[in-house]
């Protein structure tokens, strides 16, 4: 086991990477009662059309089922692994992203056992097309409740514009026609390739032991056998830099217009060092150029373009990447347009000055961060799933320059990238 | 747990050191009777109070100024609890020990008297122009709850069950009473909100405690005051009738069904009403989830919440709207099951185990550990976890059954698609 030691956070990360492929970190935390656990397959919606685990040809499985997966992993033969977790006073949940499906607890007592518990159901999958068919309503009502979102609708209606076929694209969670095509089989196929212990990470933080877990779990993952890893075969069409539609609206019942603008990353090729320095420049000039603090703000906040509800963000993985600047706004047309010259005139407005404010700022939101479990276990995942380092993240924001910042933007910046996704109120009468 | 100083009548300051955090935690809470009226002019000042101030009229050069301080958090924000309206002000900011040479601590403490104590005033009142503004974000921020289905079930079921109550009376008051407030009628509020109120002032993190109480007993001149007795809520207000459909453009239906308990926050009965809830659907391993989703999959969510301060159970799912009676009548045999006293011992162990749980979890966060204080404190015993926990291990069957039988239905509200 390995300790990395990170002085001036007062942490002391440990790790080990198990014989069976597994990577395992331990971060102990003083004084609190609680622990975190999450055990995370790299794995997640996009991760469409792959080559089987011991086979030649690449398949394409229904859209959603990287999703249904994670639903079934819960559902054993003698039942519900929620009713095991309650019993030892474990929170238990999971998720499914673009790249990343994450199962994971919290619990103040009974650690041990929830941990095992953790590890066994993630390694015994038990499908039957009983139980899967079972699912298909569930999991019906959950993508039509997400239909009912215009906030949900309004992401996905910016990513579908960008992209021309990357599975990005596609809601994490499928339709209901491309569920409705699911088999027992097929989720055999996903979890087989998917879930071997070398595609996966194990981060434990709390109030624990490092030594005496880190025993624990490798004398689990001892008493299983698993085959041989084999490198996974992913395909991905090729993707152009340019977005697929530039401006498309959809009407839903909503009291005011809602509006994204979308701006497609062309750098998303990168990894380690390189990637985490990239994104977080681009972070950096969306803040500078849109954060509380900026003349843009104060303008569209007086002017009543936005209200509480505006935000940015910007995503990046290995094949895609985009930001998205929007709001709920009475005049969206007019918001995306001043929002696009913000976008254009960057050059200009990323001042040396604003850059360093907004790093102090930064920094600082990473150091608060730090008293999040939650924030810690699963960024740190899918950090390392990039190759890159949370705990370097504060030194890394040190080194940025306004150059590292104007270039990183300039890679979302270009005309042909941006797209803009309005949703409508459907009362309102066609202009 | 928290360190207590009366610095005037009817304010407290309760400073808790510890280590556990590497940030410093503050929260002002400022209490007053809940009203539409009241709760409208609240929500206003506390966006008027946010954005602005004396030394930093600009919103953008008071955030400039917080970003300096390493992205120091600050934000007044309006709730309500029981018969209550709260404004609060929350301010969290990184430990200097993380930050080479840096004395932040000493700067928030001086902009915590700026924000409060020196308000963007011209002519002795507020700002025209910045209250209109604020007022229009406290409208949309009423409106946008249409466009979140599950928020306006909710919201339109506490109206039907409890018209005109503190139950359904929301922390930004009404569209109509918010169009009421003027800059001088706001005016009033900021002074009859620094001079009349019930004031809590909490601080929890790794500081030297007599020098942040003095310096802020410095800071924070208030006055005593005599905060307004607070009325007795429970004015007998009854559902306008038992079931109610509405529609709108929308696909999932969504189900949300109100009952009433006579126990509230803190009575004797109250770990058992606790119990009861986590049995019925507070949980993933509760009647509700285990029967309405996993058996006969006919949602993704479905639970229980209660609301203790109101004496009331909230069922809520989301379901296909075909299924409306189907889905109605699981969830009412499963509050039947416990009438009945179909209830396990995995049942209630489980139950057990997670309340524990959700309340060590808590605190483990400092706003956690703030909420919770302030919320036990009025009970007039010291909190532990301990307590509640042995409390909760008494709760025997006959007792949530007990509970469930004092459970009555005031009214069902179904929200659904038109063509359904």
């Amino acid at each position: 086991m390995k300790a990395i030691e990170f002085n001036q956070l007062d942490e002391t990360l440990y790790y080990k990477k198990l014989s069976n492929g597994l990577d395992v970190y331990i971060l102990p935390k003083k004084g609190f009662s609680k622990t975190f656990v999450t055990f995370t397959t790299k794995y997640g919606s996009i991760d469409r059309t792959f080559v089987p685990i011991g086979e030649n040809e690449s398949i394409t499985v229904p859209d959603g089922i990287a999703h249904f997966l994670e639903h079934k992993m819960f559902e054993k033969e003698d039942g519900d692994v929620f009713q095991q977790f309650s019993e030892a006073g474990a929170s238990a949940n999971a998720f499914t992203s673009f790249t990343r499906t994450a199962y994971l607890f919290s619990a103040t007592d009974n650690i041990y056992k929830s941990t095992e518990t953790l590890l066994n159901f993630v390694q015994e999958p038990y499908f039957t097309e009983e139980t899967v068919n079972k699912e298909k309503g569930i999991i019906g009502q959950e993508i039509t409740m997400y239909d009912d979102q215009p906030d949900w609708r309004l992401y996905f209606g910016a990513i579908e514009n960008m992209y021309h076929t990357h599975p990005v694209k596609i809601d994490i969670a499928g339709t209901i026609e491309s569920i409705d095509k699911i088999t027992a089989e097929h989720l055999y196929t996903c979890y087989n390739t998917f879930y071997h212990p070398s595609n996966m990470l194990l981060f434990v933080v709390g109030a624990i032991d490092p030594t005496e877990m880190m025993a624990f779990i490798e004398d689990n993952q001892n008493k299983k056998e698993f085959p041989e890893p084999t490198p996974i075969e992913r395909h991905f069409e090729d993707e152009p830099l340019d977005v697929a539609v530039k401006e498309r609206e959809l009407k839903m019942d909503v009291q005011k217009p809602k509006v994204y603008v979308g701006l497609k990353a062309k750098e998303t090729d990168l990894s380690g060092e390189e990637m985490l320095k990239h994104e977080l420049s681009v972070q950096i000039a969306l803040e500078c150029l849109f954060g509380r603090a900026s003349d843009f703000y104060t303008e569209v906040y007086e002017n009543g373009l936005i209200d509480e509800s505006f935000a940015y963000d910007f995503s990046l993985e290995k094949g895609y990447g985009f930001a998205l600047i929007g709001s709920d706004s009475t005049s969206p047309d007019e918001l995306a347009q001043r929002i696009k010259e913000e976008i254009n005139n960057a050059e200009q407005l990323l001042s040396s000055e604003a850059i360093e404010r907004v790093k102090r700022k930064k920094i600082g939101y990473f150091l608060r961060a730090l008293n999040s479990m939650e924030f810690i276990a699963n960024q740190f995942t899918r950090y390392k799933f990039n190759d890159m380092n949370l705990f370097d993240a504060v030194p890394v924001i040190e080194t940025i320059t306004e150059e590292d910042v104007k270039n990183a933007f300039k890679t979302i910046q270009g005309e042909s990238q941006q797209t803009v996704f309005k949703i409508l109120p459907s009362s309102e009468k066609e202009a | 747990m928290f360190l207590t100083t009366k610095i005037a009548e009817g304010v407290n300051l309760h400073i808790r050191q510890t280590t556990q955090f590497k940030t410093v935690n503050f929260s002002i809470k400022w209490r007053a009777p809940l009203t539409e009226e009241t709760a409208a002019a609240r929500a206003v000042l506390s966006n008027v109070l946010h954005h602005s101030n004396g030394k930093y009229k600009k919103s953008a050069q008071f955030r400039s100024y917080l970003d300096d301080l390493y992205g120091t958090v600050l934000y007044f924000d309006a709730s309500k609890r029981g018969n209550e309206h709260t404004v609060l002000l929350n301010i969290e900011t990184v430990n200097d020990q993380y930050l080479a040479n840096s004395n932040v601590l000493n700067d928030v403490l001086d902009l915590l008297k700026t924000v409060v104590f020196e308000p963007n005033f011209e002519n002795e009142k507020f700002v025209s122009s910045i209250v209109e503004r604020e007022k229009e974000m406290i409208i949309q921020r009423i409106q946008s709850i249409f466009d979140d289905k599950t928020r306006y079930a909710q919201t339109r079921l506490a109206q039907i069950i409890r018209p005109n109550h503190p139950a359904s009376i929301s922390a930004n008051g009404t569209i109509e009473t918010v169009k009421k407030v003027t800059p001088e009628s706001l005016t009033d509020s900021y002074y009859s909100m620094i001079n009349e109120d019930q004031v809590d002032i909490y601080v929890v993190g790794d500081i030297d405690v007599e020098e942040v109480q003095n310096k802020l007993i410095q800071v924070l001149q208030f006055k005593d005051r005599t905060p307004k007795k607070l009325e007795q809520q429970n004015q007998e207000s009854k559902p306008e009738k038992e079931y109610t459909k509405e529609q709108q453009d929308m696909k999932q239906g969504k189900l949300h069904i109100g009952f009433s308990t006579p126990v509230l926050f803190g009575d004797e009965d109250f770990p058992k009403m606790q119990i009861f809830n986590g049995v019925f659907g507070g949980y993933a391993h509760s009647k509700l989830f285990m029967n309405v989703r996993e058996r006969e999959s006919l949602a993704y969510y479905a639970s229980s919440s209660y609301s203790a301060q109101y004496g009331l159970v909230y069922v809520v799912s989301g379901i296909e709207p075909a299924n409306e009676k189907k889905a109605t009548d699981v969830i009412f045999e499963q509050l039947d099951a416990i009438k009945n006293g179909e209830i396990t011992d995995l049942e209630l162990n489980q139950t057990k185990a997670m309340l524990t749980n959700q309340l060590k979890e808590a605190l483990d966060l400092a706003r956690g550990q703030i909420d919770i204080y302030d919320q036990y404190k009025n009970l007039g015993e010291t909190f532990s976890v301990d307590k509640w926990k042995e409390r909760w291990a008494k709760v025997t069957k006959e007792d949530v059954q007990k509970m469930a039988s004092q459970v009555k239905l005031e009214a069902i509200y179904f929200l659904c698609g038109k063509e359904a």
